[in-house]
């Protein structure tokens, strides 16, 4: 008998339980809602991101965060992007910012951000509570024929942390020229400390372009007119096969002897444990990696300098590039909710919080911010030439050169002997003018 | 080999190979007539239209669809493009894809020799009543329980030159490597974990193969003073024929198709971009361009059908031959 009424009573308050009860009364149950994000795998933004959602959960109960992550933005992540824009499971996808589009846009010329924007893909954020409180030349990057196709978190920059004990104990000084670079990089080699890190295994060539890139804007595009490269390949005003191209190539080439051993086979995504382990005195990384830094080793004093590609001063300073950009995908199930949460994101507090964890400059006017990134950087926090500015952004692969899935192969490739800079040019400039016609 | 017996077709008792077909009563469906045949045909449906639309759709659907510059995004139009991504495939692309021909043939020859030869030995060693056998065979078997990511990224770590186990050992021979990012050595290492990874199941099939084998054939080979060489090659080697035509064809053709663990390790660079990584990238993690990547699937599909058929003849010959 005792365990019937244990057993009554147990059923009755799974019943009452399941219903609401509360001290007033019965309430009508609430429908719990699913919102799902996807981001690429970013250690710091990963974990502060979970916290926010977390938050989120905690102001809004009815509504739960599945949150998905996939390693490397060029990688696993892209494939992911991929797979979810052609379904309808995900209401907010991190990318990037669309903008500048090609002077004539085809399906063949824009990358897949740009394609999925152009496209009708995103739903217009216009008329979001939020959009007033943020940059509009930043929002300017993820507009579309006057549509808000994003939120743009802010700008990360790329450049050159260095160890500044180890610059201390050689005596080392900021170097503000190419040259300068060089022989400050040949003398730590002399004392036998590896002078640069940037891990390159298998999606890692990519991180060329922490060499690469700043090369591109440092050298070359100072000589464009208009000082716009991506506008003069565009238009076919600058071609490839440029002298300064060639020039860019052989300083990547000699930059490229002074990274640790074996860097093709070093992971990327054990950089900046490697660096603040003490096992290079430089790390050519981006903002984003710093707070990953500071994690390893919060001891460690690290200081900034953008790569100095470029003998004029004036023309070294550091590649920026809009960083982690959310949209809502227009087959979005939960469309009510994904706004409700980018209006969390973008509350003061929260997007304090963010900016503050992931070191980006942040695109949010107004607000006191204190990153780890921040103090490293100094007066460079956030300056510097945006991408947009160096070079054309084409979809991810196919036959050009110039496409994220096959520069940097073939610049390993020029690295490695098996191409002159002269012949690697030439490779570009062939059907280059199929891309701009 | 004087005096080893030789397999007598009749009497071994081996449940495989053609004899098999022969020892077992045929019933044949013209036994039926009219409307007896139809429980049969009802009971084939389903098992039929589950390899209609899982096997045979999909693969039309990728014919077709290499015809056309499909992306799959919705809001983008797909046009019919004809023959243009074969066009590509053998023009502008060419140098990618005869690139990837020669580094899918290199690995999957490599992987079905190394995987045969090894896992040969291996369940020869297996077969026998000696102590801890069960042991040895369990962790042969294991890593093919694991999954091809844990598989990636054990190999990776262990093959990290920045500290790794791998790149220690080589230190204290003052040699170094990038081991996965190294153009020499990137193809044979992720050989070798692929030949690592399926080992077990390969061996698996060869030690049923051998187990098979009726014990009184080994004892007249021992009574004829057959060494353990000759043993192997005149009884254990011809009777495993079938076992071996399993484990060669499925080494074959997987390994001409792997993609995943490539993708985990190298993601194709340093001269591992087999086709299955290539037609992934193209229709997956770049551009996601379906209609280049079904023309990729289309050509590997080929030069699948055109390694597997004729190895298949062959080794289904030489089981009648040897049996």
């Amino acid at each position: 008998m005792n365990k019937m009424r244990i057993a009554g009573a147990v059923l009755t308050s799974l019943i009452v339980g399941g219903l609401g009860v509360t001290a007033s009364g019965f309430r009508t149950p609430v429908a719990t809602q699913t919102l799902k994000i996807i981001t690429w795998v970013n250690p710091p933004a990963v974990a502060v991101l979970k916290q926010i959602n977390a938050e989120f959960h905690k102001k809004y109960p009815n509504v739960n965060v599945v949150f998905q992550t996939a390693a490397d933005r060029s990688g696993p992540y892209a494939t992911l992007e991929s797979t979810t824009i052609r379904g309808n499971t995900v209401d907010i996808m991190g990318t990037g910012p669309i903008q500048p589009l090609p002077a004539h846009p085809t399906t063949s010329n824009m990358s897949n951000e740009q394609l999925w924007g152009t496209h009708g893909l995103y739903v217009p954020l216009n008329s979001q509570p939020w959009v007033k409180a943020f940059s509009p030349k930043i929002n300017a990057t993820e507009m579309y024929q006057g549509k808000l196709e994003g939120l743009v978190t802010g700008t990360y920059t790329q450049g050159v942390f260095y160890n500044k004990a180890v610059f201390a104990k050689y005596h080392l000084t900021v170097p503000r020229t190419y040259n300068a670079f060089i022989a400050l990089c040949k003398r730590l080699k002399s004392h036998g400390v590896t002078p640069l890190f940037d891990g390159l295994q298998d999606v890692g060539p990519a991180y060329l372009g922490f060499i690469y890139e700043p090369l591109m804007q440092e050298v070359w595009r100072p000589h464009v007119l208009g000082g716009n490269l991506n506008k003069a390949l565009s238009t076919g005003s600058a071609r490839w096969t440029s002298p300064y191209f060639v020039k860019v190539m052989q300083r990547e080439k000699t930059i490229m002897q002074y990274l640790e051993p074996n860097f093709q086979g070093v992971p990327w995504q054990s950089m900046p444990g490697d660096f603040a382990s003490g096992k290079a005195a430089m790390l050519l990384d981006g903002s984003w990696d710093l707070a990953a830094v500071h994690t390893a080793n919060p001891k460690m004093k690290v200081g900034f300098f953008p790569l100095p590609g470029s003998n004029h001063p004036a023309y070294n300073v550091p590649f920026v590039a809009g960083d982690l950009t959310w949209v809502v995908l227009h087959n979005a199930p939960n469309k009510v909710a994904a706004y409700k949460w980018l209006n969390f994101f973008s509350s003061p507090k929260i997007y304090q919080q963010y900016v503050n964890a992931v070191g980006i400059t942040p695109s949010r006017l107004g607000g006191t911010y204190h990153s780890f990134a921040q103090s490293v950087m100094g007066p460079w926090f956030g300056k510097g030439v945006n991408a947009a500015q160096v070079f054309p952004d084409l979809p991810a692969s196919g036959p050009y050169w110039d496409q994220s899935s096959n520069w940097p192969k073939l610049q390993l490739e020029m690295y490695q002997g098996t191409y002159t800079p002269k012949k690697v040019a030439s490779m570009y400039q062939q059907g280059w003018p199929t891309v701009i016609k | 080999m004087a005096g080893l017996p030789t397999v007598n077709r009749g009497s071994g008792g081996i449940p495989s190979g053609p004899q098999r077909g022969r020892s077992r009563p045929m019933v044949s469906v013209g036994v039926f007539r009219g409307r007896a045949r139809l429980p049969i045909y009802l009971l084939m449906l389903p098992g039929a239209l589950i390899y209609l639309v899982l096997g045979i759709v999909p693969s039309v659907a990728t014919a077709v669809i290499s015809l056309t510059n499909y992306t799959g995004v919705p809001g983008i139009p797909a046009n019919f493009v004809g023959i243009q991504n074969y066009v590509q495939a053998f023009s502008i692309d060419w140098p990618g894809v005869a690139g990837s021909i020669v580094d899918t043939l290199v690995f999957g020859i490599a992987v079905t020799v190394v995987q045969n030869v090894l896992a040969l030995l291996l369940a020869e060693m297996l077969r026998r009543r000696m102590p801890g056998v069960a042991f040895f065979r369990a962790l042969i078997f294991l890593p093919a329980v694991l999954g091809v990511t844990v598989v990636g990224l054990i190999w990776a770590l262990i093959f990290n030159p920045s500290g790794g186990p791998a790149a220690n050992l080589l230190h204290v021979f003052h040699a170094t490597s990038a081991f996965f990012g190294s153009n020499t050595w990137a193809l044979p290492l992720v050989i070798f974990v692929q030949v690592w990874s399926s080992l077990g199941f390969t061996v698996l099939v060869y030690l049923s193969g051998m187990n098979a084998i009726p014990g009184e054939m080994y004892e007249a080979a021992q009574l004829d003073g057959g060494s353990s060489w000759n043993v192997f090659r005149f009884v254990t080697f011809p009777m495993i024929a079938p076992s071996m035509t399993v484990d060669v064809l499925l080494a074959a053709v997987g390994s001409l198709n792997v993609y995943n663990l490539i993708y985990v390790l190298t993601d194709g660079l340093y001269h591992t971009n087999t086709l299955g990584m290539f037609m992934f990238n193209s229709a997956f993690q770049g551009s996601g361009d379906l209609g280049f990547g079904a023309t990729l699937s289309m050509i590997l599909f080929l030069i699948t059908l055109l390694v597997a058929l004729p190895l298949q003849k062959y080794l289904r010959k030489r089981e009648a031959r040897v049996l």
